[in-house]
């Protein structure tokens, strides 16, 4: 009973390095980077099980299609066979669980020392994003013009996540990471980005009339060009 | 008690008494017929019929609500129809195909079936039933109906999630419509919940014991617990959410104090047990379609029973994972028990291939579709442990990949499970069967349009697509798997066609059934006529001593029917 699940958990784990991402974004933070893994060990696991049981599916469904009028066999127990498949499954949950674990615990946390702040506050329907620190607030709505921030390119951003009506969610899709705003809870993740370059984000919580004209974009740059677009905002302090 | 009542002579019966005064007869009353008898009746078939026929007719409202948000995002920026109109089309189609066609119609399968399986001649509450049904309807009509208030259905999804559902921020008469739907429709339920409960538990005919009862009629049990559990607390917040719109409470209004996360606890508490509700019982329409067609008992069927209670147990303690991105939800407590309903899910599934293995299996359009169910629901399955995993959820939640799969579950789950009940049941309720070619028709249309709408939007979903969106932009890349999507959607909405047209022509001049058309029926239904007389049966219940008291009696003498109780 055992041998199955530890083959199933070494061919996860080998496999895991490269395997297709089947439409996940590539992560272009170091958050993301868990994310990223974790899933495609959940692709692998995925895919195996996927194999497993439609071949089994397919073959029962061909080996024993109707050749003739004999009444089969009428076996209706195997206690063996039924306790493998009940085991078996319980022993990938609780490898899918462990890896699920510590993968999330990296995710949330938000104790990084000296990080960016950027407090993003969601309204119908746009975004303010604020930098306490450098006293910049970029704030702005709709499709055509969505408001845009520069960030430094290897420096852990802490958003911090508030609205000012209903729920909405922050969530860049190349960051692999999501987070609702809601009254009533202090929502903060932190993403360290690797890559320059720009990236789109959208609210991902339906939150009325016109819910899909929230994108807002993300420019990760260097730091000197991060200071320069610091400066460039009256009042500000780089 | 007719047939069955042990003793007989040795008993004197109160027939025998002589009247004590002369009662003026009463006059039968006339047999009514036609619309009318339905309208009337407290049979649990005819009134099992009326529950279809509706939610049917619901599924095809909800559909055609489908069509148009496939139309919408045929192209991007598209505007075939205004956000607002657009916002009430998902709300909608969300609300009916949930709340009015897939538990409403297996509580039609299950007010048809569950009495006859257990060899019973009506359901526990007759008049109970009826008011149930009528409850339905008019929460249905009450649904559908705010189309046309003056400024149209509810538009804050079939979720509901407060402040946006609140009177300030949706201050139109549909939201109303929708909460006094939800509790019409929920006081259905939990009355047809208390009636399964009852006939289950004392109605079942000497012999059939509990492990002796059919799959179907066991989920059936299961399901209706958890009908009991979920539909009060969803009521209750409705109750809420209405004293918050109208009467100056502030329970879910964080400017008043309230709380917005409070009502996502007490609908996902619901909301959770519902998907259950919305699948097991298809789970057991599918787990007595395949050993009939694969002239086999079910193949370890302790085991699914206690797969079934698992999964119902599981279930009402996993809601947190709709809520891992809200931050408010312990992440690894529901990440583990979301987890671990793929186990007995899982075991579902070998005792189906157990079932067909090593069996003789004749390819009917029933069983047809309960093999693309198995490959269809599958991946809903696996797709439901990748979004439990938290982290993996922060990525996939409220996009597309969400939505694609609801829709692997409940619709390449149970919905084509429901078709495969359709295919199985037609000919013992209309005495005729369906045509075995339009049905091909029918469920390869239905498969491969299913699989074109549906597959695409999983990478749609990871590739950035958040769900609920009136339209996307032509800059983000989502054209092209959208249009593929959309033209998937429109094959299987004309996969309705053929099938409606065999269900109407079959119905006037299908093959006649017989008692037993599948010549391998396992369950009580299958030994009395087609359709079934008034009190089910007219002749003497077979002997029960198995889980499948027909095949017995037709293969008794044989290796494998029962001879003493077990099988």
């Amino acid at each position: 009973m055992r041998r199955p699940a530890l083959l199933l958990a070494s061919a996860i784990l080998l496999a895991g390095c490269d395997v297709p991402s089947l439409g996940m974004p590539d992560p272009v933070s170091k958050e993301g980077q868990h994310v990223d893994s974790l899933w495609r060990l959940f692709v692998v696991a995925g895919a195996i099980v996927f194999a497993l049981v439609v071949g089994l599916i397919l073959y029962a469904g061909i080996r024993f299609r109707r050749r003739n009028d004999d009444v089969p066999n009428q076996n209706a127990y195997n206690i063996p066979v039924e306790v493998i498949y009940t085991v078996t499954p319980i022993l990938v949950v609780a490898l899918l669980f462990g890896l699920t674990v510590a993968a999330q615990r990296k995710l949330t946390s938000t104790n990084a020392a000296d990080p960016l702040v950027v407090e993003v506050t969601g309204f119908q329907w746009g975004w303010r994003f604020d930098f306490p620190a450098q006293h910049v607030t970029v704030q702005g709505a709709g499709e055509v013009s969505p408001p845009s921030i520069d960030l430094p390119v290897d420096r852990t951003v802490r958003f911090v996540l508030r609205t000012d009506d209903v729920i909405h969610s922050f969530w860049v899709p190349t960051f692999l990471e999501k987070r609702d705003l809601i009254q009533g809870i202090d929502n903060q993740v932190e993403i360290t980005p690797t890559q320059l370059g720009v990236y789109r984000g959208r609210c991902a919580e339906f939150c009325g009339l016109d819910h899909w004209r929230m994108p807002f974009d993300l420019h990760v740059v260097t730091q000197g060009e991060f200071d320069a677009w610091v400066r460039g905002h009256p009042g500000a302090t780089p | 008690m007719g047939p069955r009542a042990p003793g007989g002579d040795a008993v004197t019966t109160l027939d025998e008494r002589p009247p004590l005064v002369d009662e003026p007869e009463e006059p039968e009353p006339p047999e009514l017929r036609g619309l009318l008898a339905f309208l009337t009746s407290t049979d649990h078939k005819r009134i099992g019929v009326a529950y279809m026929v509706t939610a049917f007719a619901f599924f095809l409202v909800g559909g055609a609500l489908a069509e148009l948000i496939r139309v919408q995002l045929y192209s991007p920026n598209n505007s075939v129809v205004s956000e607002n109109t657009y916002n009430q089309l998902f709300t909608m189609h969300g609300s009916i195909m949930l709340f009015l066609f897939l538990g409403p119609f297996a509580f039609g399968l299950a007010n048809y079936f569950v009495p006859i399986q257990i060899g019973a001649r009506d359901m526990a509450f007759p008049r109970l039933n009826a008011m149930s049904y009528w409850f339905f309807l008019f929460g249905g009509i009450t649904m559908v109906g705010s189309f046309f208030t003056s400024e149209g259905a509810a538009n804050f999804g079939w979720t509901g999630y407060a402040p946006l559902s609140e009177v300030t921020r949706s201050p139109t008469l549909g939201g109303d419509l929708w909460i006094i739907a939800l509790v019409l429709t929920g006081l259905s339920g939990v009355l047809t919940a208390v009636n399964i409960v009852a006939t289950v538990l004392t109605m079942r005919a000497p012999g059939m014991t509990m492990f002796r009862m059919p799959v179907f009629t066991w989920n059936m049990l299961v399901v209706s617990v958890l009908v009991l559990v979920a539909f009060p607390v969803l009521t209750a917040a409705g109750a809420m959410l209405f004293a918050d719109r109208h009467l100056g409470g502030h329970i879910f209004d964080p400017g008043g104090g309230g709380s917005p996360i409070l009502w996502q606890h007490l609908f996902w508490f619901f909301g959770h047990p519902e998907v259950y509700i919305l699948v097991l019982p298809y789970f057991g329409v599918v787990t007595e379609v395949i050993p009939v067609f694969s002239w086999r008992p079910v193949f370890g069927y302790a085991g699914i029973v206690f797969a079934t209670i698992s999964i119902g147990a599981l279930s009402v303690g996993v809601w947190g994972h709709h809520m891992f991105v809200t931050g408010a939800a312990q992440l690894s407590y529901f990440a583990g028990l979301s987890m671990l309903i793929a186990v007995p899910t899982g075991v579902k599934f070998f005792n189906w291939i157990g079932t067909m293995w090593g069996g003789r299996i004749v390819y009917r359009v029933a069983m047809l579709f309960a093999v693309a169910f198995m490959l269809t629901f599958l991946i809903g399955g696996i797709t439901g442990v990748m979004l439990a995993s938290a982290p993996i959820d922060f990525q996939a939640h409220d996009t597309y990949f969400v939505v694609a799969h609801m829709h692997y579950v409940l619709f390449g789950g149970s919905v084509f499970a429901l078709f495969a009940g359709i295919y199985y049941w037609f000919p013992k309720v209309t005495g005729r069967r369906l045509s075995e070619r339009l049905g091909m028709l029918h469920l390869a249309m239905t498969f491969v349009g299913f699989h074109l709408t549906f597959l695409v939007q999983f990478w749609l979903g990871l590739q950035g697509m958040p769900r609920r969106v009136a339209s996307y932009l032509p800059s983000d890349g989502f054209t092209t798997l959208n249009r593929v999507s959309s033209i998937g959607a429109f094959l299987l909405g004309a996969s309705v066609l053929p099938f409606l047209y065999n269900a109407w022509r079959s119905w006037r001049r299908g093959e006649p059934a017989g008692n037993d058309p599948w010549e391998a029926g396992q369950t009580l239904e299958w030994a009395t006529s087609s359709p079934p007389p008034p009190h089910n049966f007219d002749g003497p219940l077979p002997p029960i001593r198995s889980n499948r008291p027909v095949w017995d009696l037709r293969h008794a003498g044989q290796r494998g029917a029962a001879v003493e109780s077990g099988g």
